[in-house]
């Protein structure tokens, strides 16, 4: 009983790490601009395709394409930013937040469409030679790929977390988010914060489709699964905190992992339930200031 | 020689309002217009509340476009740039309410004041200087600076604005707020901000203060300036008295 419980818990921070990283970026963006990008999980499925595509044509390995899927989607969200978001960013935070979400959501159409296209709508994942192997601790295996993928994660956010407390421009990219009109006034270039701040949300995204391509697998259609699961972990979390979005990440990751030992596939509801109960009874989230 | 000089030898402001209007939406609330302000000059606009006062600074500041007239500063279109840009050019506006960024440390607030290139590279002056203005900054520099006081902010404010090293500082009712002892407080340092240079366009509900800092004074009346001139004459004047100041 024991190693069913550990396993599953491990299996459970496993995932609950992919969740993670793949919020990190939906908080920053709705932290920052109060753009809710609905599209968030179509721009993880792209860095999935991607990452894939340099590992079948150019045999690059995934762990080693990161950078570069990291960037190729940095400019991927500048470009899209300055086409479509860019206009809504201007108006005032409520039509901000519904247009936005209008906006996402065309790009929620659009984006798949593009994948089928271009990879067509066959299940793909990056399968290097390490993949499937493990280790075994105190009566648990630990995969390789996926202990990979936790390390890049927490690398991933403690960066984040250094370039927005310790950097000058990370510092205004938080000066932007508190107030943007005290921020235009002390010399700030609130557009350009926003085209930055929207890029960096799509290169996590992007490299949270990396880990999933790897992990899991991606198809054209799996955007919107994983924008909803980033959008738990944001409530969860509590909109703005990068730390905590990594903690909640895990917390969904383990909750559904354990529950899938009692309730089979329908564990995934549970991270509905969860997002309906934060929503009544801790509407900041638990690590959210109050 | 207080005023600049162009090439053709015209004399300017240092900063010139040449008839804005402005509007808010589908609302007129600016109406042509006109004010002026020298180097190193306080100048105080009074006015009731809605007046259009802050609305003035912050088309000033260009956070707001004017749709007819224009804003030079030091003969530069300030109209014509966007916000960010006017600080660079020395001009900085304490907004209503101040602005600060509340989750964040006095420090950063204030680091965040010398963002523009040139600020940032004397910005370890400026922090003395600031430092030396408001001793209490530096003691609590570390603290979040939306859990100061209302007096504490208003100082984490002009302190920050000062971090730009503006050469015209534009304060938004820095008095709102606040408790009379403190409010006096607050308008001395404007004078010892004022005595090192800085020209100073002050907005104030408070007229009896401001018109008593203030050489010089523009009354606003519905978006439009209705009088001005020097404070002592406005002081005197029948009509500011019974409109402002209560003593007809």
């Amino acid at each position: 009983m024991y190693e069913l419980y550990a396993q599953t818990f491990v299996n459970g921070i496993n995932v609950g790490a992919l969740y993670g990283l793949a919020a990190v970026g939906l908080s920053l963006t709705f932290g920052v601009m109060k753009i809710l990008n609905i599209a968030h999980g179509e721009f993880l499925m792209v860095g999935g395709f991607f990452a894939y595509w340099l590992f079948t044509l150019l045999g690059l390995d995934p762990f080693l394409s990161l950078p570069l899927i990291a960037l190729a989607l940095f400019l991927l969200g500048a470009i899209f930013y300055k086409l479509v978001f860019a206009s809504v960013a201007r108006f005032h935070e409520e039509v901000k937040v519904k247009n936005s979400l209008l906006v996402g959501f065309g790009l929620f159409l659009v984006f798949p469409q593009i994948a089928r296209g271009l990879w067509t709508a066959d299940e793909r994942a990056i399968t290097p030679a390490y993949s499937g192997t493990s280790f075994p601790i105190f009566g648990v295996r630990v995969a390789y790929v996926p202990l990979a993928g936790l390390i890049v994660t927490v690398v991933v956010i403690l960066a984040l977390h250094f370039f927005l407390t310790r950097t000058y421009f990370g510092k205004s990219v938080r000066g932007t988010s508190e107030n943007w009109k005290a921020a235009k006034l002390m010399g700030i270039n609130v557009d350009r914060t926003y085209m930055i701040t929207f890029g960096l949300g799509t290169a996590l995204a992007g490299l949270a489709g990396v880990l999933v391509a790897l992990a899991q697998s991606v198809t054209p259609d799996v955007g919107m699964e994983w924008t909803i699961k980033a959008l738990i972990v944001v409530v969860l979390a509590g909109i703005g905190s990068i730390g905590g979005a990594f903690f909640a990440g895990l917390i969904l990751g383990i909750v559904e992992a354990v529950g899938a030992i009692f309730m089979g596939p329908y564990s995934v509801a549970l991270g509905l339930v969860i997002f309906l109960l934060i929503l009544m009874f801790r509407p900041q989230g638990l690590f959210g200031k109050g | 020689m207080a005023r600049g000089q162009d090439a053709s030898g015209w004399r300017f402001w240092m900063l010139e309002v040449n008839k804005i209007d402005v509007f808010h939406g589908g609302l007129q609330a600016l109406w042509e217009v006109s004010l002026n302000v020298d180097e190193g000059e306080i100048v105080s606009l009074i006015g009731a509340n809605g007046a259009g006062k802050s609305t003035i600074v912050e088309t000033i500041a260009s956070l707001l476009a004017p749709t007819s007239g224009d804003i030079r500063f030091e003969g530069v279109r300030l109209d014509r740039e966007p916000a960010h840009k006017v600080v660079t050019l020395g001009v900085c506006l304490i907004p209503e309410e101040r602005g600060l960024f509340p989750g964040m440390s006095v420090l950063e607030n204030l680091e965040l004041g010398a963002f523009t290139p040139a600020s940032r590279k004397v910005r370890e002056i400026s922090f003395k200087l600031v430092y030396e203005l408001f001793p209490v900054l530096e003691a609590r520099k570390n603290q979040i600076s939306g859990t100061l006081s209302g007096g504490e902010q208003q100082m984490v404010a002009i302190a920050r604005a000062l971090m730009s090293k503006p050469k015209l500082l534009m304060c938004d009712e820095p008095s709102q707020g606040l408790a009379p002892i403190i409010v006096k407080n607050i308008f001395e340092v404007i004078k010892r901000i004022n005595e090192s240079g800085v020209g100073i366009l002050l907005v104030e509900q408070n007229v009896r203060a401001a018109l008593g800092l203030a050489k010089r004074a523009y009354v606003i009346e519905n978006g439009r300036v209705t009088a001005q001139g020097e404070s002592k004459r406005l002081l005197a004047d029948e009509r500011v008295r019974e409109a402002y100041l209560g003593t007809g």
